[in-house]
């Protein structure tokens, strides 16, 4: 028996979490510009900037996995709130990747807004 | 009391979690944990009670996925770090016991490099050991597609076919196998990393941005 055939939200829902998957990288790379952050921190500012909400338990391997790359450092660090907190930063190279990984970004997100301009309403 | 209930239902996911991350070294293994230990105590903040902890181990995902997802996307990390072939098979190694998958490509990997070197070591040898090394027809009145080929002591009875030509042939069949299985190795340990990025819990879902 074949498989139900996905319906056209099903679809557009796919696409969606592709989408938010292939920025995911830059989005949580772009949270540690401002400074050093632990987990739960970044996890935060992705949502309240980005309305991005992470599954907790993938944020960590892919902050190790950032880090073998060598574009976030990590530091464990004793807070006041009675445990230690690993805390992660931009390495030097992980600066210069998230400004060439913003400007791929926007360079691609500005030409697919001239191409969906016409019927987006931006013409009138 | 309630302190001490919540603290000891964290130590039990933790120690769920520590059952599955097979493949990690106890370093690895440590810093897993820890992580997974300071991330529940941060969203708790100061209401350590059991029912807070549970919330944010519902939020964290099943010991078994939290798991997984950690040791391969690692175990991915380190190989793309380093894919020599061996460390392409130590990642291949790594992985073996965490799934089907992982055991079956750990099995192809180990023939594919078994058979590479094994047409390697003919080819090397043959010059050292002419009469030994090579591939003969021998003579089965049962079966007569009966090839034996190698360095064989004794020598067999029956043609040899291949003569000096096993050397070019050996080299090139023992390091086109050995690359195809690096290959396969490359890409499954891959196709496992993303496999646990894209299990339903591990999809980033949009939410409506603070104001």
């Amino acid at each position: 028996m074949a498989a139900p055939r996905p319906t056209p939200e099903d679809e557009l829902a796919r696409w969606e979490t592709q989408l938010r998957k292939g920025g995911l990288g830059l989005a949580v790379l772009a949270t540690l510009w401002p400074g050093r952050l632990y987990g739960l921190e970044m996890l935060r500012r992705l949502e309240a900037e980005a309305g991005l909400s992470v599954p907790e338990g993938t944020i960590y391997p892919l902050l190790s996995r950032l880090k073998a790359e060598g574009l976030v450092d990590a530091e464990w660090v004793e807070a006041a709130a009675g445990h230690p907190r690993k805390y992660y930063s931009l390495t030097g190279l992980g600066r210069a990747r998230v400004r060439e990984m913003a400007a791929s970004w926007t360079s691609f997100a500005r030409g697919l807004d001239r191409l969906l301009a016409p019927f987006m309403g931006d013409d009138q | 009391m309630t302190r001490d209930a919540a603290m000891a239902h964290l130590d039990t996911y933790l120690l769920q979690v520590r059952r599955h991350l097979k493949g990690l070294s106890q370093a690895e293994i440590h810093e897993v944990l820890e992580e997974l230990r300071a991330h529940v105590l941060d969203r708790v903040e100061d209401q350590l009670t059991p029912k807070a902890v549970e919330a944010a181990l519902e939020a964290l995902g099943s010991p078994r996925d939290v798991a997984r997802v950690n040791v391969t996307e690692r175990v991915a990390a380190v190989m793309e770090a380093n894919r020599t072939p061996l460390g392409v098979l130590a990642a291949v190694v790594r992985l073996a016991s965490l799934s089907v998958m992982g055991f079956v490509v750990f099995m192809v990997s180990l023939a594919g490099y078994g058979l590479a070197a094994g047409f390697l070591l003919v080819a090397a040898w043959k010059p050292f050991d002419p009469d030994h090394v090579g591939l003969w027809r021998v003579p089965d009145p049962n079966d007569p597609f009966n090839f034996v080929l190698g360095v064989m002591l004794p020598r067999p009875d029956g043609v040899e076919l291949l003569g000096w030509w096993i050397i070019p042939l050996g080299l090139a069949l023992g390091l086109a196998l050995g690359y195809l299985t690096w290959r396969f190795g490359v890409t499954c340990v891959r196709l496992m990393a993303r496999a646990g990025r894209r299990r339903p819990a591990a999809d980033p879902v949009r939410t409506e941005p603070a104001v």
